[in-house]
């Protein structure tokens, strides 16, 4: 091939997915919440790696915190519980995935920040995290400083990988796309720690007796549920169903459900 | 765009690596297949069969998760990833190098005998340099199949061009303009692949 042609054909190529980005972009002329209701199935995002939010169970059904919240929302506008669709997200996917309407809504673990909230639109918050660390049994690792010159698993599309960067720079950050990874990288001895959100370190500390949660709670940061950007009438629906929840001790109930034995671990809102 | 081409200049390492590994195991392996030893050509047929009907994905989970557990043996995400996709590449390779060399004429065989030359020189001089010209298309093929596949490394953590183009969208949510950088990167690449198999091939030609 001359190289006339090599470029002519690289040319050809971004001319094409500059064509589909064209033709990509979403007609949002109606609201989410009508397309919902016409649709009368509404599809949520969750996790499914990372317990007690959002996991799998031996049956293949979607478990946790999330999960409940999901019911419930969807109780709420379409009068059954049943009338959702799970879709599984990573932290890395879950925006991706709301932007190209793939998913009505995110309800994983999403912590609010600056940087997210220019990207989507978030209801108040429902749950206060910050980060812990998660290591071996043996390890000496008790605090964010001994994870300096160490390997540190972290979750692609997380803001843990900022927070990292940020608190122990001398870290070094090994990424993973899934939690199921970073746990695996961590028994096999590919990284000395794995930091996350408390609430997952605490269930993984708790299920995996090689394990154990150490150091103080860094940065508490809300979770939040994230609808498309400029969607308020969504996010106004939302933000009144978890008010809603809250008075009515579904919000309560779902908490003690799932997090309630890790309450004395938590950060209180 | 610097952290992309970081990403690129792994990808180019890493499948540069395992394409060298790989064509010379597949043409040891299927050689191997030419002696006439029947536990030998079982041995190469499991492995081919092994590697070639499982996904690259489990493959690569299995060196890196399973194998520190397994037997203690803790390769890094490179050498991790550069395992499974030689092995992977290889058994392709073997099938292709050993219908090559099946594809050789029995005649030239027996000139080749004929006009003195050892069962190792026969191999050498007459047999293997018409069975790699005979392969050279479809092992270009595979080639080019194995720098795509090397993406999947980035699952394990390696910084790769998959790697890093989720490592950006995910953080500044533009996985349009994102993955399109790295599409093209990834076609300019197997271009310059392409050209140079081809240059290849011509040289090759008789």
């Amino acid at each position: 091939m001359r190289p006339l042609r090599l470029v002519l054909v690289l040319l050809l190529t971004v001319l094409t997915l500059g064509l589909i980005a064209a033709s990509a972009t979403p007609a949002a002329a109606q609201s989410t919440l009508e397309t919902i209701k016409n649709r009368g199935k509404i599809i949520v995002g969750v996790k499914t790696d990372f317990p007690p939010f959002g996991s799998v169970d031996a049956s293949g059904k979607n478990i946790g915190f999330d999960v409940d919240m999901s019911y419930e929302l969807t109780r709420r506008l379409l009068g059954s519980p049943s009338k959702v669709e799970f879709v599984s997200v990573t932290s890395g996917n879950r925006i991706p995935f709301l932007q190209s309407g793939k998913i009505d809504i995110i309800v994983a673990t999403v912590t609010v920040t600056d940087e997210r909230r220019k990207v989507v639109e978030f209801s108040e918050p429902y749950f206060l995290s910050g980060e812990l660390i998660l290591v071996p049994k043996a390890s000496p690792i008790n605090d964010l400083k001994d994870l300096a010159g160490k390997k540190v698993a972290i979750i692609q599309g997380t803001i843990t990988d900022a927070d990292i960067a940020e608190l122990v720079p001398q870290a070094n950050r090994v990424k993973y796309g899934k939690v199921t990874e970073a746990v695996l990288a961590l028994k096999a001895g590919h990284v000395d720690a794995y930091v996350h959100d408390d609430i997952l370190m605490l269930k993984l500390g708790k299920e995996n007796p090689d394990l154990r949660v150490t150091g103080k709670t860094i940065y508490p940061r809300p979770y939040g549920i994230a609808v498309r950007k400029g969607d308020t009438e969504f996010i106004g629906w939302v933000n009144t169903q978890l008010t809603n929840m809250r008075n009515d001790g579904t919000y309560d109930r779902i908490w003690k459900a799932h997090v309630g034995e890790f309450g004395a671990f938590l950060v209180k809102p | 765009m610097p952290y992309l081409t970081e990403g690129a200049v792994l990808t180019v390492a890493i499948s540069a690596a395992a394409m060298a590994a790989g064509l010379i195991l597949g043409l040891a392996l299927a050689l191997a297949t030419q002696v006439h030893a029947r536990p030998l050509r079982w041995a190469v047929a499991a492995y081919v069969e092994i590697f070639r009907n499982t996904p690259l994905l489990i493959q690569i989970f299995f060196i890196y998760f399973a194998m520190p557990n397994l037997i203690g043996l803790r390769l890094p995400p490179f050498m991790s990833g550069l395992t499974a996709l030689a092995l992977y590449t290889a058994a392709y390779n073997t099938e292709i190098f050993r219908a090559g060399l099946e594809a050789v004429p029995f005649g030239q065989r027996e000139a080749a005998r004929a006009s003195g030359l050892g069962p190792w020189q026969e191999m050498r001089f007459v047999v293997v340099p018409q069975a790699v010209r005979i392969s050279f298309p479809a092992l270009g093929n595979n080639l080019v199949s194995l720098v795509k596949n090397s993406s999947l490394v980035s699952v394990i953590g390696m910084v790769e061009l998959m790697f890093v183009a989720n490592d950006i969208s995910f953080n500044n949510f533009r996985s349009f303009e994102v993955y399109g950088a790295a599409a093209v990167y990834y076609i300019a690449l197997i271009l310059l692949l392409s050209r140079a198999l081809a240059w290849t091939e011509r040289r090759l030609a008789v």
